[in-house]
């Protein structure tokens, strides 16, 4: 009955189950991690054609400059015959790039992807220069936006050009807010829960969740690192920063149950942070998810009890307000960032993390974005050619793991990444000149949280999993606590654990 | 079709029209082209007759030649037809092909094979060629069509043009001209050998760039030719790759050039305002007390006859009548120079002649008048002998915007040729010139001296902008053309007013005042035209300037030679300067 209730909601609720013990087959694992950590992945498909770009530092020389002045070219040459005799009287430029690009040689079609590609990067770049940089022009900005509207579209075959409709239009509104004076608020915390149909978001997380090993990878890393953590405990309470929908419990009560050796199963109780903002909707979501793990435990078997607690109303965490009891190990689970989340300000992380840190913790498990440290000097455009080289890589690893479903894939940007990618540049363009936030496991360390180390097993979790998607993905270790997920070049997300130098272990 | 008839009720038809105005005073609504053109009839082709029937030059457009009119039809036809709507935004992709592809010295790369080049290249292109071939036969076909669709109606002058005004960007702070905040940083990067942001630029650049579009993506386009140019000429020695795909003043033909011209006088001041000056100070020279009966004109100028019936129809006004004798000597521009070809406005096309429709004017206006055009002569070369002057005339030399096409140092051949002038003996000097900063090398860095011809060719392309109310036309493509040359000329260009007047001081001339029928008659002229236009009279040194929007253009000056001092003394002050 409890099942069936949450494969109606949450169809593939106990998808990975079966997944949740790869620790035992090392040698497959080490072909993965061969191919997976190569990088002369990083030269193939059409990645390289634009990452030089991007990584604007590491390009340089003139046979580079030669070739891609020649692909532009080639570009041009496709468009075909000049004529400078016939004019367009009332548009300056219309769709005949793609009509004409169609025209040309099927062998020329990746070239001219590229090279649109480039195209849109260049644009990009020089709109975010437009907005912001020494030679600031707004109406440069609004002329290259323009044509940057003409060439890309959220519904573009490429990855390109859906990537540069969601900056366009994000570039809009920061060029449209500086106009007006002030950055609208839903820009930074796109609501897109409240907009889009519940429908569309379900099924693109569920299809987020098929495509790519973004969510599993966190969840994953995570919860083995928990595993390990409370082996011998009789109780174990984790407090989760943002539940979601809960997915992630799921597996670890799995694991906990069909632990073999040492003591019996352990009483699991979850206290659910919940935004007091957001109003019913976060507070009904967070009771829904907990009336469902409530049901799967009792279906597992596991001990279980469900905690809801409100933050502030600044979304401020207040370690007073958790029931707490003697003897349970605690655990701090913080999922941030992830692709399907929605964006969490600073401040209540913060808080979250600084207050957690009076309980003690056994460990807190960490899973944020990974954002290159851009240099003050680089400024809005270093951090926005960041931001993009780290959504395209995204953009690429959904496509290589979904090559076909594109339509699928098109819910997914549209439902979490358009939005993600509004806010990221909202924030940056807000914040940009002041001082940047470093990421949320230096700031740990800074707080005084002490490295836990990341054990081998689930390093190699973390691979057998990347070995189920497409081989760009890679996984490395940075210092003894951190695994990052990457798509070839790009690192893009980072799971991390840490304790408290007072911990009980 | 409605934007159509608006045209053609302007071309207006006055059959009646008389030869002889008996106003003194200078009338900007006379009409001496016309009867030039009138008086040609027999000698051109009878498909002529119709176009260049008597009208009112400064009425209005009726000098709207058949091509531009067809230029709109032809516009609206491809918006009805997307099939035929070939976008001419290629036209800068062919043209910045090949100099892209050889890349600055500092970076020696390998040079693209022939082939490639071949094919880049408009001139191979076949299809391109094949497109060319087809405009020029449909401007030809419609030169003629046009004649039966004139509208014998005539419609007062002023009241159009005021509805048609400022229709460009009318702010004339930088912010708005973008493509400069492209096209500078880019000649800066590439200065700076700074090839990633080259290349960035360039990629945007192009993107934004377009030879229809208003005048800020016309300067990318411009701009990105240009640069595209500068960065391939130090590997190719041959190819005029600039100048590929481009129509200008020397890919047109004679009469379409003609046309274009006389309408763009009348559309925009920029060689009208000089010309009407130079035309009002010849006849103040030649009013002058003990002047010697006989006039002679030497025409180092860019108006290619196009300024001379205006003149000749004022001498026929005068008081005494027209001089017994007036002579006209042109010093047509040296075609063989490279540099010259890159001088904006200087060469006509090949086989470009106007003499024998000006004699013929001047003789049915009865005047008589003699042409003496010394082909590809070196002004360096110039003496009393060349032109063959003499001392029962009065000598005025008009030097319009030419004299910029010399070095101005190391060797100082502007001076050395304004002493050459003054060696001439004439009676009265009138110089015109760009009144800008100078953009060659010795005057600053490429960066430098790029942005100045940028903001030189900026000028024009948003004047000739509201000039043709925004309209695509082959006139105004070759016209923009021809000015674009600016930007890929690498000689010396253009010197302040100041700067002139020095120079001219220097070499013992004098500064002559204008009269007031020359000041009044121009402001007159000005009228006409787009209100961001004025003229600005200095006080101090009575120079007459051309603004656009608040920035000087041009200037026109008169001068003499000053009796009071000796030329030896000034040689040497001038050595001086130099």
């Amino acid at each position: 009955m409890a099942t069936m209730m949450v494969d109606d909601t949450i169809p593939d609720f106990d998808y990975y189950g079966g997944l949740t013990t790869p620790t035992t087959t090392t040698t497959t694992t080490t072909t993965t991690t061969t191919s997976s950590s190569d990088d002369d992945h990083d030269h193939g498909c059409t990645w390289n054609d634009w990452s030089p770009v991007v990584d604007w530092d590491a390009f340089s020389g003139g046979d580079n400059f030669q070739d891609l002045i020649e692909s532009m070219i080639e570009g041009n040459n496709s468009s075909g015959g000049l004529n400078m005799n016939i004019p367009k009287s009332t548009t300056f430029y219309n769709s005949e790039d793609s009509v004409l690009m169609e025209e040309s040689e099927e062998s020329n079609n990746n070239q001219s992807e590229d090279v649109n590609g480039l195209k849109l990067v260049h644009l990009l770049m020089a709109a975010a220069e437009a907005l912001t940089g020494v030679n600031k022009s707004r109406e440069l900005a609004r002329v290259i936006l323009v044509r940057l509207k003409e060439l890309a579209s959220p519904n573009g075959s490429t990855n390109m050009e859906r990537l540069a409709a969601h900056f366009t239009d994000a570039l809009q509104a920061l060029l449209d807010g500086a106009a007006s004076g002030s950055l609208p608020k839903s820009m930074f915390s796109p609501n897109y829960k409240d907009e889009q149909q519940q429908g569309d978001v379900l099924a693109a997380f569920q299809l987020l969740q098929d495509i790519s090993p973004f969510i599993k990878f966190g969840h994953f890393t995570a919860n083995q690192a928990i595993l390990e953590a409370v082996a011998h405990d009789r109780r174990v309470h984790i407090v989760d920063y943002d539940i979601m929908e809960g997915i992630q419990w799921a597996s670890l009560m799995q694991a906990l149950v069909s632990r073999k050796d040492g003591p019996p199963t352990p009483h699991l109780r979850i206290t659910a942070l919940s935004r007091s903002g957001s109003g019913r909707r976060s507070f009904g979501t967070v009771q829904e998810t907990g009336r469902r793990l409530t049901a799967f435990a009792a279906s597992s078997g596991q001990p279980f009890s469900f905690h809801h607690c409100r933050l502030d109303t600044d979304e401020t965490f207040k370690p007073s307000a958790l029931k707490l009891v003697r003897g349970e190990a605690i655990i701090i689970n913080c999922m941030l960032h992830l692709p399907h989340f929605t964006y969490r300000a600073s401040d209540s992380i913060a808080s979250f993390l600084s207050g957690s840190k009076t309980l003690n913790p056994r460990l807190v498990t960490l899973v944020e974005e990974e954002v290159r440290p851009v240099g003050e000097e680089e400024g809005f455009v270093g951090r926005f050619m960041d931001t993009l080289h780290h959504y395209s890589a995204l953009y690429d690893s959904l496509e290589a793991g979904f090559p076909l479903q594109s339509r699928a894939r098109a819910l997914v940007e549209r439902v979490f990444l358009g939005p993600r990618i509004t806010g990221s540049l909202a924030r940056i363009y807000r914040t940009w000149g002041e001082d940047e936030r470093c990421s949320w496991g230096e700031w740990l360390s800074a707080v005084g949280y002490r490295e836990s180390n990341i054990s081998f097993a689930n390093h190699c979790q973390a691979k057998l999993l990347l070995g189920l998607f497409n081989d760009g993905y890679r996984v490395e270790e940075i210092g003894t606590n951190k695994l990052v997920l990457g798509w070839k070049s790009r690192r893009l997300l980072s799971a991390s654990i840490w304790t408290t130098p007072d911990s009980d272990l | 079709m409605i934007k159509h008839q608006s045209t053609l009720s302007h071309r207006t038809c006055s059959v009646s029209y008389t030869m002889t105005i008996d106003e003194p005073e200078p009338n900007p609504t006379s009409d001496p082209i016309s009867e030039w053109l009138d008086g040609t009839l027999s000698y051109i082709p009878s498909f002529l007759n119709e176009l260049y029937s008597p009208d009112d030059f400064y009425g209005d457009s009726w000098w709207v030649p058949g091509e531009s009119i067809d230029q709109e039809q032809q516009i609206n036809n491809n918006n009805n037809n997307n099939l035929t709507a070939f976008n001419t935004r290629f036209d800068i992709t062919t043209a910045s092909t090949i100099p892209l592809e050889p890349i600055i010295s500092s970076q020696p790369t390998p040079l693209v094979s022939s082939k490639k080049r071949k094919g880049n290249d408009s001139d191979y292109n076949p299809k391109a060629s094949r497109n060319n071939q087809n405009r020029r036969i449909k401007d030809a076909d419609d030169g003629e069509a046009i004649v039966d669709q004139r509208v014998p109606t005539k419609k007062s002058a002023g009241h159009k043009k005021a509805t048609h005004k400022s229709t460009g960007n009318n702010s004339n702070n930088k912010e708005g001209r973008w493509a400069e905040q492209l096209l500078n940083p880019c000649a800066a990067a590439i200065t700076a050998g700074n090839l990633n942001r080259v290349q960035h630029l360039l990629y945007v650049l192009h993107e934004l760039s377009s030879l229809n579009g208003d005048a800020n993506h016309r300067l990318a386009a411009r701009g990105l030719q240009a640069l595209t140019h500068y960065l391939c000429t130090p590997c190719s020695t041959s190819a005029p790759c600039a100048s590929a795909g481009v129509t200008t003043f020397a890919s047109t033909n004679p009469k379409f050039f003609k046309n274009s011209l006389i309408n763009f006088n009348d559309i925009s001041p920029w060689f009208r305002i000089p010309s009407s000056i130079a035309n009002s100070s010849i006849l103040q020279i030649l009013e002058e007390h003990d002047q010697p009966p006989n006039l002679h004109i030497l025409d180092i100028g860019v108006s290619h006859g196009v300024q001379w019936p205006t003149l000749l129809e004022e001498l026929t006004h005068r008081s005494g009548g027209p001089p017994p004798l007036v002579r006209l000597t042109v010093i047509t521009p040296t075609i063989e120079k490279d540099q010259l070809k890159n001088c904006p406005f200087v060469v006509g096309p090949a086989g470009y002649n106007f003499s024998s429709q000006l004699l013929a004017f001047a003789k049915a206006i009865n005047i008589n008048l003699q042409i003496n055009r010394l082909e590809n002569y070196a002004l360096q070369n110039l003496d009393s002998q060349v032109i063959n002057s003499s001392s029962d005339e009065t000598l005025v030399i008009c030097a319009q915007f030419r004299l910029h096409n010399l070095k101005h140092s190391s060797p100082d051949e502007r001076t050395e040729f304004l002493r050459i002038l003054k060696s001439l003996e004439p009676k009265g000097v009138v110089l015109s010139e760009n009144n800008m900063d100078c953009s060659c090398n010795s005057c600053g860095d490429f960066a430098t001296g790029f942005s100045r011809q940028v903001e030189y060719l900026w000028k024009f392309l948003e004047s000739t902008s509201v000039a043709y109310k925004g309209r695509e036309s082959a006139e105004r493509r070759m016209m923009e053309g021809e000015a674009a040359k600016a930007l890929t000329n690498m000689g010396e260009m253009n010197e302040r007013k100041e700067k002139w007047c020095e120079r001219m001081r220097n070499v013992g001339f004098a500064r002559e005042m204008f009269g007031e029928d020359a000041i009044d008659g121009a402001r007159a002229v000005l009228k006409k035209y787009d209100s961001n236009w004025e003229m600005r009279v200095d006080e101090k040194d009575g120079c007459v300037g051309l603004w656009w929007k608040g920035e000087p253009v041009s200037f026109c000056s008169l001068w003499k030679i000053d009796t009071n001092t000796n030329e030896s003394w000034n040689s040497q002050s001038n050595k001086n300067h130099v």
